[in-house]
């Protein structure tokens, strides 16, 4: 545990010493903030309702933070590892390749939990400006973030994968982003096919589906057992991958 | 006197890549306290033979034993027991040197005083004071090899597995890091791979030469030397690596692991 520790203080160290948290949070403050400010724009016109959790979780500029977001925390986690050969040099050292693999993950994972840590803020402004405005619902702004949290570990994990599998951060990370468009891509499949058993199978795996039900305040279990045995499956793999590399 | 122990007992090590046979059946022992150079032209198999014994690297077939334990089966005990030393030296850029070493020291279990100790008297013998506070991704090659050399050193190992360690320094760094290696010595067992025969004469009681991943010999250049009739130590390295590597290698045992 306090090897984990350790490896998980020098990845968050990684991201913050370096110009790579400062920029990816700028980007995505920009995105959210549009989003919201689009939102105000709307209340102020009178063309809304106070809708926060579909502002912030339903819209277009949500899955392009996301999309965006996600690669660019991923991509340097084994690949620049690999590169540079500091991942012989740690696997060199008594931690294990769970260790290993956890550290990474815990690292980029809280780094993306602080990033939305500031649009904790909207909901504030929104009750501080808007006057006129109905009670904001807090149900579907809650669950939203929940969806947030498990959708953001099950991309994570799979942008960790493609970042194993490769020396190169571009490449990580242009893998991370067409695995995820693949998933966005399933929600609409079963518009287009008539197949009951594809358009059931493809609903399992639709993110942006998922992420309507909670910004609407719908928990559903199994959605949620999905994405943390999506995640756990995804980091056993790394794991396995990782051991495997002696083999190679 | 009774012998030293065994520290490194390599069994009959081959070492396959898709596309090549790195190392085809070699076998050797190393004791405690000895200092041994690898020695071999570009390709032969000294930087494999040092990645399989740090635990980074499989062997495809045959067994090492480091330190009492199994590389493959009990590879985090090894782990605990060397100090490994890749070719270029790889240290994250942003990290500075002392909380590089710092960081190192907590993984591989150093805690509190001793730690504390550790990294005083570890900067100290590596020459590291001035650039403590320096990030690594501004030190000189030499300074980068002996950051390289305190981590290996930090949790005191049995076994230190370094891979040209004086490639790239100047004339100063080499005396250095020469001088440094005789005193790192002791009960601790060195193993290195070089380039430079000269080096390799003056610091290792013992050298095991590699041709074409097969053992060309093992021995003290001195009897090296004398058994090769040559006039020196370059003309018998070359003797001994020119030729076919199937004339020199010794019968492998097969064990078909």
């Amino acid at each position: 545990m306090r090897t984990f520790f350790h490896l998980w203080r020098r990845e968050m160290a990684s991201y913050f010493r370096t110009p790579v948290a400062y920029v990816i949070g700028a980007f995505f403050l920009a995105i959210t903030g549009f989003g919201f400010w689009m939102l105000a724009a709307r209340l102020a016109q009178g063309t809304a309702e106070g809708d926060l959790a579909g502002a912030l979780f339903g819209s277009p500029w949500y899955w392009l933070a996301m999309l965006v977001v996600t690669p660019l925390l991923t991509m340097r986690l084994f690949a620049e590892e690999q590169r540079m050969g500091t991942l012989e040099m740690l696997l060199a050292a008594p931690v294990r390749e769970v260790e290993v693999v956890l550290a990474k993950f815990a690292g980029a994972y809280a780094t993306f939990l602080l990033l939305w840590g500031p649009t904790l803020a909207y909901a504030s402004i929104l009750r501080r400006c808007g006057g006129q405005l109905p009670p904001i619902d807090w149900g579907p702004v809650a669950a939203g973030y929940l969806g947030t949290a498990l959708i953001g570990s099950f991309f994570l994990s799979a942008g960790l994968l493609c970042s194993l599998l490769t020396r190169h951060q571009a490449v990580a990370a242009m893998a991370c982003l067409a695995t995820l468009v693949l998933v966005l891509a399933a929600g609409w499949l079963p518009t287009y096919l008539h197949v009951a058993q594809i358009q059931e199978a493809v609903r399992v795996l639709a993110a942006s589906r998922h992420m309507q039900d909670f910004s609407a305040g719908v928990i559903d279990t199994r959605t949620v057992v999905w994405y943390l045995g999506a995640t756990v499956l995804l980091l056993f793999i790394s794991i396995r991958l990782l051991e495997a590399r002696r083999l190679r | 006197m009774a012998e030293a122990e065994i520290l490194i007992d390599v069994e009959n090590l081959t070492r396959r890549f898709p596309r090549c046979e790195a190392l085809g059946g070699i076998s050797f022992q190393i004791r405690r306290g000895e200092r041994v150079g690898v020695l071999g032209p570009n390709g032969s198999g000294k930087t494999t033979t040092l990645r399989i014994l740090a635990t980074v690297l499989a062997a495809t077939s045959g067994r090492v034993w480091v330190a009492g334990f199994d590389a493959l089966a009990q590879s985090l005990e090894v782990r605990r027991r060397i100090g490994y030393l890749p070719e270029n030296v790889p240290l994250y850029p942003e990290m500075r040197v002392e909380e590089f070493l710092a960081f190192r020291g907590r993984i591989k279990g150093l805690r509190g005083t001793r730690l504390a100790a550790r990294l005083r008297e570890v900067v100290e013998q590596c020459g590291l004071g001035d650039c403590a506070k320096r990030p690594l991704g501004t030190l000189s090659r030499g300074f980068r090899q002996r950051t390289g050399l305190a981590d290996c050193l930090l949790h005191e190992p049995d076994v230190l597995l370094l891979d040209e360690p004086l490639a790239g320094l100047d004339l100063a760094q080499v005396h250095a890091l020469r001088q440094l290696l005789r005193e790192t010595g002791g009960h601790r067992t060195v193993l290195f791979s070089t380039h430079v025969l000269a080096e390799a004469e003056a610091l290792c009681p013992r050298v095991l030469i590699l041709n074409a991943g097969r053992l060309a010999a093992a021995d003290s250049p001195a009897n090296l030397i004398q058994a090769s009739g040559a006039a020196g130590f370059e003309e018998t390295f070359l003797r001994l690596t020119t030729l076919p590597p199937k004339v020199q290698n010794p019968p492998a045992r097969r064990n078909g692991a």
